[in-house]
């Protein structure tokens, strides 16, 4: 556990960079710090490791004041990892990525097999272990700067804005393996970013930081998205914070329908008495296989002769969220999301109503649950393809 | 220390005297034959350097060739190149030639470097908005080199300024004159007297370089450069 | 222009033994420039006001002729190596200093802080990332500073010093010429080579560098 005890960094020249912040990072957790800039989120981050020393307040780790520690000591126990990287230019990625393992005066061997390791575990191969950083893309020097963090087996990593400078594509595999990384690490992570929507896809805890180094709000996730602090966190979690909530909210509380889904050999009378509009259309397998209008039907013969409309993206029941199945409604042509197990095969469908009644009666309304519970597991996963 | 001192001393008694200032042995006329011989080899060097580092750097083609060059040119002994060009012809020809093979290098290197590292976007930019290849040298290249060319140009003058007193070896003038015969009469109080008048020539080139810099460097550039 | 093959036969070796003194006399400084230079460079980065006075003091230096300078310290350290290689020493700072500056802040921010983090102290910071990055920088500034050394050395032969400049100076008497250009044309093999070897070391030093302009 990191504890903040009202922290305050105040320049000689009198800019105020933290003003009396006090929070806790729990041990194993992911606690990330997000604000404007110029918020004091680095600043905090980098109190930690004394890198800055604060001007009034502690801070603790499991309880001990950082710095009754000598900072060289304290840094080789902490793992940081920063937006460029910042590789040594000078040394092969097996030598990076042993550099803090090297300081502690481990053999050289063990030193590099670690090495190796950590560079399979961030989805590196092996065979760059004798490559120079420069022979690398941005991507891939982010992971050595991760398996570099990681190579002493620290309890405690620091991330300062690891993956803004990287394109989106790649920004998103890099945040899903740092997840999945985690989920077998259980490392205390204090992540550093200015992405809102990075804060809310990785952090277990989110602390919102407002120009001036003040805290303004300390939450899991989804209760910062149902009840900001104040006009400030509002904003800057942007208009769109209801649709984001529904990341939130498992699919699977949706209630599904098999009316209107007919299979590809069902004549195609039977469609026409489905009415005026669509009908789903799954092969013999029950996998979707697009929609069928019904007023342009043939006069005779199957309705799997019918031309049909793509379907567009399914969700998955079990994993997805109802923000997902929102998505694949409004996308669908007929306004319906098709709901698929972990096969492919249908286990319902669901039109905007249904699924609008659903964010209802999962308490995510307007009423959340108490702040001091666990923090829930975000749905992961995006949309079902 | 005494020693140099007591130097300095009679150097000063030297250089104040109003006698040794005048006539065809006197520090004016030297000075002004010292100043010839620099200027115009590094007219020369500064057009032979500028004209192919821009050309090279523009075009991004022909730099390995160009640094190769001047590092041989740097490698030149200059001593050598006056005395067997004088062999060859006694006139002040060999002295300028020597001089202008000496400047080359700096003011090639930095004109080159200059230009190729003017930062990729600005050129972008620069083409991006219309320029023309000449529109985006001069526009562009050049306004933004000009800090590293300018020092390019200002260490050329300094050497030839301090290498032209070689001039006196085969029998020219200039502020050498005075090493030189102080050398083989024996007589420190010209030696030094000489090596401060050229001492203090280099010390007006790296003034009036510094004025230079800041009449025609544009303002925006000096702030991350180095200052001197 | 008359070369005499015969002469430069004949003299392979003392035109040898000439060029030995010649490499000694111009590349020993450079050596004791950049022990100089080193240390220097470090302070002038940990304190930047130091950096434009010692950059000015190194270009006065740069402007004394070197004949002029041999004849100072012919006084102190009489009619010896020394007193060729003391000049010599103060002219290849001019060059090596600033490279050694601009070599440490070729060190990236980013750099400079993942080091600290990981919990280098200064001095090890130093030696084992900030030193290790500039040596390209440095020897570009090594490459300089040895081929105008050793084109320079010749001027020492007017104190009776010159390794090469005997030949120089010598075939200038005779006024002859096939001396003159064979000590010349040695001069400036020596210099390319050592600027060749010089390339080489940086390679072998840096594989890590992408291919930089030689300057």
């Amino acid at each position: 556990m990191i504890t903040f005890e009202g922290v305050t960094k105040r320049y000689p020249d009198g800019t105020v960079a933290l003003d009396d912040v006090s929070l806790e990072c729990p041990t194993g957790r992911i606690t990330v710090f997000v604000g404007t800039s110029g918020g004091g989120k680095t600043t905090a981050l980098r109190t930690i490791n004394r890198m800055v020393e604060p001007t009034g307040g502690r801070v603790l780790i499991d309880g001990g004041d950082v710095r009754e520690r000598r900072p060289a000591e304290l840094r080789r126990g902490i793992g940081y990892v920063i937006q460029h990287a910042g590789l040594f230019p000078h040394r092969t990625i097996e030598d990076n990525i042993a550099t803090v393992p090297y300081l502690l005066r481990w053999n050289k061997k063990k030193a590099r097999a670690t090495a190796h390791e950590l560079m399979e575990r961030v989805g590196l191969d092996p065979s760059m272990a004798r490559r120079y950083p420069f022979q690398l893309s941005g991507g891939q020097q982010q992971r050595v700067g991760v398996a570099r963090a990681l190579a002493a087996d620290p309890p405690i990593m620091l991330m300062d804005e690891p993956f803004s400078a990287v394109d989106p594509v790649v920004r998103g595999e890099l945040q899903d393996e740092f997840l999945r990384l985690q989920d077998e690490l259980h490392k205390t992570i204090v992540f550093v970013t200015h992405d809102i929507d990075e804060a809310i896809k990785l952090g277990d805890r989110v602390a919102v930081f407002q120009t001036g180094g003040k805290l303004v709000q300390v939450d899991a996730p989804e209760d910062l998205l149902a009840r900001p602090a104040d006009d400030f966190v509002a904003g800057f979690i942007g208009h769109d914070r209801g649709i984001r909530r529904l990341s939130f909210v498992p699919a699977s509380g949706a209630p599904l329908t098999e009316r209107d889904v007919l299979a590809a050999d069902a004549p195609v009378e039977r469609a026409r008495e489905a009415g005026d509009g669509w009908v789903l259309v799954v092969d013999g397998d029950r996998r979707p296989l697009g929609w069928a209008a019904t007023g342009v039907l043939p006069s005779s013969g199957t309705v799997g002769d019918a031309a049909l409309a793509p379907i567009g993206h399914t969700f998955t029941v079990e994993s997805d969220s109802v923000r997902a199945a929102l998505d694949a409604a409004i996308l669908s042509p007929s306004g319906r999301a098709v709901g698929v197990d972990g096969d492919g095969r249908l286990v319902g469908v669901a039109d905007q109503h249904d699924l609008t009644a659903a964010i209802a009666t999962s308490g995510a309304g307007v009423a959340a649950e108490p702040a001091d519970t666990p923090p829930a597991e975000p749905v992961k996963g995006g949309a079902g393809d | 220390m005494n020693k140099l001192w007591n130097q300095i001393d009679l150097s000063w008694t030297w250089l104040t005297a109003s006698a040794h200032w005048h006539g065809d042995e006197g520090i004016t006329h030297r000075l002004l034959q010292h100043l010839f011989y620099s200027f115009v080899p590094l007219l020369a060097a500064a057009l032979i350097g500028l004209a192919f580092g821009l050309i090279a750097g523009h075009t991004g083609r022909g730099g390995f060739v160009a640094i190769s060059l001047a590092n041989v040119a740097r490698a030149i002994p200059t001593l050598g190149l006056v005395l067997i060009l004088a062999v060859v012809e006694f006139s002040i020809v060999p002295v300028l030639i020597a001089l202008v093979a000496l400047a080359i290098p700096p003011i090639l290197v930095n004109t080159y470097e200059g230009v190729r590292n003017v930062d990729e976007d600005a050129k972008d930019a620069a083409r991006g908005m219309g320029m023309t290849g000449w529109g985006v040298l001069w526009r562009a290249e050049v306004p933004m080199a000009l800090p590293l060319i300018l020092l390019g140009l200002r260490t050329a003058a300094i050497q030839v300024v301090a290498t032209a007193t070689i001039a006196a070896i085969p029998g020219y003038g200039g502020l050498g004159r005075f090493i030189v015969d102080g050398l083989a009469r024996n007589d420190y109080q010209l030696v030094v007297g000489g090596t401060v008048l050229v001492v203090l020539l280099a010390l007006i080139v790296q003034v009036v370089f510094a004025a230079l810099r800041r009449l025609v460097v544009s303002p925006g550039l000096l702030g991350s450069a180095r200052s001197s | 222009m008359d070369i005499d093959w015969g002469w430069i036969g004949d003299h392979t070796g003392t035109l040898g033994d000439h060029a030995v003194i010649h490499i000694r006399l111009a590349l020993l400084p450079v050596l004791f420039g950049l022990l100089i230079s080193l240390p220097l460079g470090v302070l002038c980065r940990r304190w930047q006001w130091m950096f434009p006075p010692v950059l000015t003091v190194a270009n006065i230096l740069y402007a004394i002729p070197s004949l002029a300078l041999y004849m100072v310290f012919v006084q102190y350290t009489g009619l010896t190596e020394a007193t060729v290689m003391i000049p010599l020493t103060l002219y290849s700072l001019s060059v090596l200093v600033p490279n050694v500056v601009d070599g440490l802040g070729s060190v990236s921010e980013p750099v400079r802080q993942a080091a600290t983090a990981m919990g280098f102290g200064p001095l090890r910071r130093l030696l084992q990332v900030e030193l290790p990055i500039a040596v390209p920088i440095v020897i570009a500034g090594v490459r300089v500073a040895a081929v105008s050394s050793i084109s320079l050395v010749a001027v020492g032969q007017l104190i009776g010093q010159g390794g090469l400049g005997y030949d120089i100076l010598r075939g200038y008497q005779l006024t002859f010429q096939t001396q003159m250009v064979a000590a010349s044309v040695l001069i400036v093999l020596l210099a390319l080579v050592t600027d060749a070897v010089l390339v080489v070391v940086q390679r072998l030093l840096t594989p890590w560098a992408r291919a930089r302009g030689a300057s």
